[in-house]
């Protein structure tokens, strides 16, 4: 009887510490406000993109709109709009593509202010095609039936690459993508296993200074003054917190606006988030940071995507963008 | 004799890793393998002092090490309670041989998706982790120990009328005493090396996210100073748990055999 009863006991506190186990103290989450004090979670890429963001931050800028700001960063992009859309985070970073491929799933999100856009400048924006030094591929041109790296298939990366060599006279529809993470796209390139690789930096500057050739500036091409990526949030908090919504964008368009004036701060404040040495981050090309999310070239993009079969339906832009 | 036996391995060990360096040195110096692939050890080292520099090194430290202690802590107290429950009451034995069996073999990796759609990138993912597969090594070791408990010492003390605690006390807890040990000491690696894997597959917070961090801003031999860091960190508490048990368990046969040959 006894030996019973202990071994119910001992079962008991098993299974609440097993309970334990997986729970956790801060799942805080839903973006309580206390004290008049929103606190914001927001998924991003601990990439140069976001460094509006951390620059923003350090100015006061979401503070003086009541906004405890916290960057959540992962690794890659793919847990930002689930986690955007399940409440883990308030906004998220993430490039038009992939919202325009949730947006035609019909999942509830809606971009609330413009996250990077392409310097649009030839041979001089933040991402590119390049090839190894000696490469017999001069041009986009030449990409056609090449072996070519993006960090994510049917995505962004595809579609611009695809724009570049049609643009140069290529044809696009046998080239065949490789998906690899980008750290891991300069000893491919190098070894053989793929033709070329289409990277952003600071890959695409360590890449330069090995000797590598930039074939093509993918971003320019397809678009003028191309919106690469934006911020965005669930129709879930736009409905029930539009103010929230409201100060968090002027927070980052002021963020924006600052970063695009202050490069050197930019440079500065990547060493607080990134590991890229001092070099690189004197080196790489830094990215435009307008307010304005540039229809025009996201209907481009839009209608590009759908021409690849990314989408499965033309996505509506008018319910995704602001 | 024991003291020359004694002192030639830590000298014999230290000229090894001394022998490492030297290799890693000449390596990439010697063109034989690509510095910015694998740079020199001088610059590893280079890093490492500047990483030292640094408050997010330690607080990633700190939080792979808070993960790592917690989530031990919980597998190692839900594993010994459940093995002995589990392993002296023969019913319940019977009852969950398949499932731990079936359990058991499930990498915890296997478990990130999970852990991604339950805690996102926080403090939990990791513990689900580090819980998960440190659990099962204390478990089945608890219960080896249960099933090792001599029957004579048993009906011996069943027949003194030793109450349930005191069998449990001075019969059980002795015999699986030493297994508990061996199977901590599985799980405080394991439980590292699942530590580390979340954070640089998942990206919460610690060492793991850094290197992870260091590898996409290109920032190559701050990466390999990390990586030396875990290692360091595998050998340590290795060192830990075997001294924890060598002291602990100084009256056990197991250890006072190990002192003897």
């Amino acid at each position: 009887m006894r030996r019973r009863l202990i071994a119910g006991l001992a079962l008991a506190v098993v299974a609440s510490t097993v309970a334990a186990c997986g729970s956790d103290k801060d799942s805080s989450g839903s973006g309580g406000s206390s004290g008049g004090v929103d606190k914001v979670k927001v998924g991003v890429i601990p990439i140069i993109d976001v460094a509006p963001l951390y620059l923003g931050q350090s100015k006061g800028f979401f503070k003086n709109r009541n906004i405890e700001l916290t960057m959540e960063a992962g690794q890659g992009g793919a847990a930002i709009v689930p986690g955007v859309v399940s409440g883990e985070f308030q906004f998220g970073f993430s490039n038009l593509t992939s919202l325009m491929i949730a947006q035609t799933k019909n999942v509830p999100i809606k971009a609330v202010a413009a996250g990077v856009a392409s310097t649009n400048a030839q041979g001089k924006d933040f991402g590119a095609v390049v090839v190894k030094a000696g490469s017999p591929i001069k041009t986009a041109k030449d990409l056609a039936g090449k072996k070519v790296s993006v960090n994510t298939l049917k995505n962004i990366g595809d579609t611009v690459t695809r724009e570049s060599v049609r643009k140069a006279g290529g044809d696009p529809s046998n080239i065949q993508f490789v998906e690899m993470p980008f750290p891991n796209m300069q000893a491919a390139l190098e070894k053989g296993d793929i033709d070329a690789a289409w990277v952003v930096e600071p890959q695409l500057s360590t890449i330069k200074a090995a000797g590598g050739r930039e074939v093509a500036s993918t971003f320019v091409d397809a678009a003028p003054n191309l919106t690469i990526a934006a911020y965005f949030t669930s129709q879930k908090l736009l409905s029930e917190n539009a103010d929230l919504a409201k100060r968090f964008t002027e927070a980052v368009n002021e963020s924006l606006t600052y970063a695009d004036g202050h490069p050197d701060e930019v440079r500065q404040v990547l060493s607080t988030y990134t590991k890229i040495d001092e070099k690189t981050r004197a080196a790489v090309v830094l990215p435009k940071w307008p307010v304005e999310i540039n229809k025009t070239s996201a209907q481009t993009l839009a209608e590009l995507g759908t021409k690849d079969g990314i989408f499965a339906s033309a996505p509506d832009l008018n319910k995704l963008l602001p | 004799m024991t003291s020359a036996r004694r002192g030639n391995p830590v000298l014999l060990g230290f000229a090894g890793l001394a022998g490492l360096l030297v290799i890693l040195e000449l390596l990439p110096r010697l063109g034989l393998v690509k510095d910015r692939y694998l740079p020199p050890a001088s610059r590893i080292v280079a890093a490492l002092a500047d990483e030292a520099g640094t408050a997010a090194f330690w607080r990633a430290l700190g939080d792979t090490l808070y993960a790592w202690a917690i989530g031990l802590l919980i597998a190692v107290a839900a594993g010994v309670l459940a093995g002995l429950v589990i392993g002296s009451v023969p019913v319940l034995r019977a009852l969950t041989a398949s499932t731990v069996e079936f359990l058991r073999p499930i990498p915890s990796v296997a478990l990130i998706p999970l852990a991604v759609l339950l805690y996102g990138t926080r403090l939990g993912s990791t513990l689900l982790l580090v819980c998960y597969a440190a659990f099962w090594q204390v478990l089945v070791q608890v219960l080896y120990g249960v099933a090792d408990v001599d029957p004579v010492a048993e009906e011996t003390a069943r027949s003194y009328r030793f109450s349930t605690w005191g069998r449990v006390r001075y019969v059980l807890w002795p015999t699986a005493l030493p297994y508990v040990f061996t199977g901590v000491r599985l799980a405080a690696s394991v439980a590292l090396v699942l530590a580390i894997t979340a954070e640089l597959v998942i990206g919460a917070p610690g060492l793991g996210k850094e290197i992870a961090t260091a590898q996409n801003s290109d920032a190559v031999p701050t990466m390999y100073a990390l990586i030396v860091v875990t290692g360091a960190l595998g050998v340590l508490i290795n060192l830990l748990t075997r001294t924890g048990e060598r002291r602990l368990l100084a009256w056990h046969q197991s250890v006072r055999g190990e002192v003897a040959i």
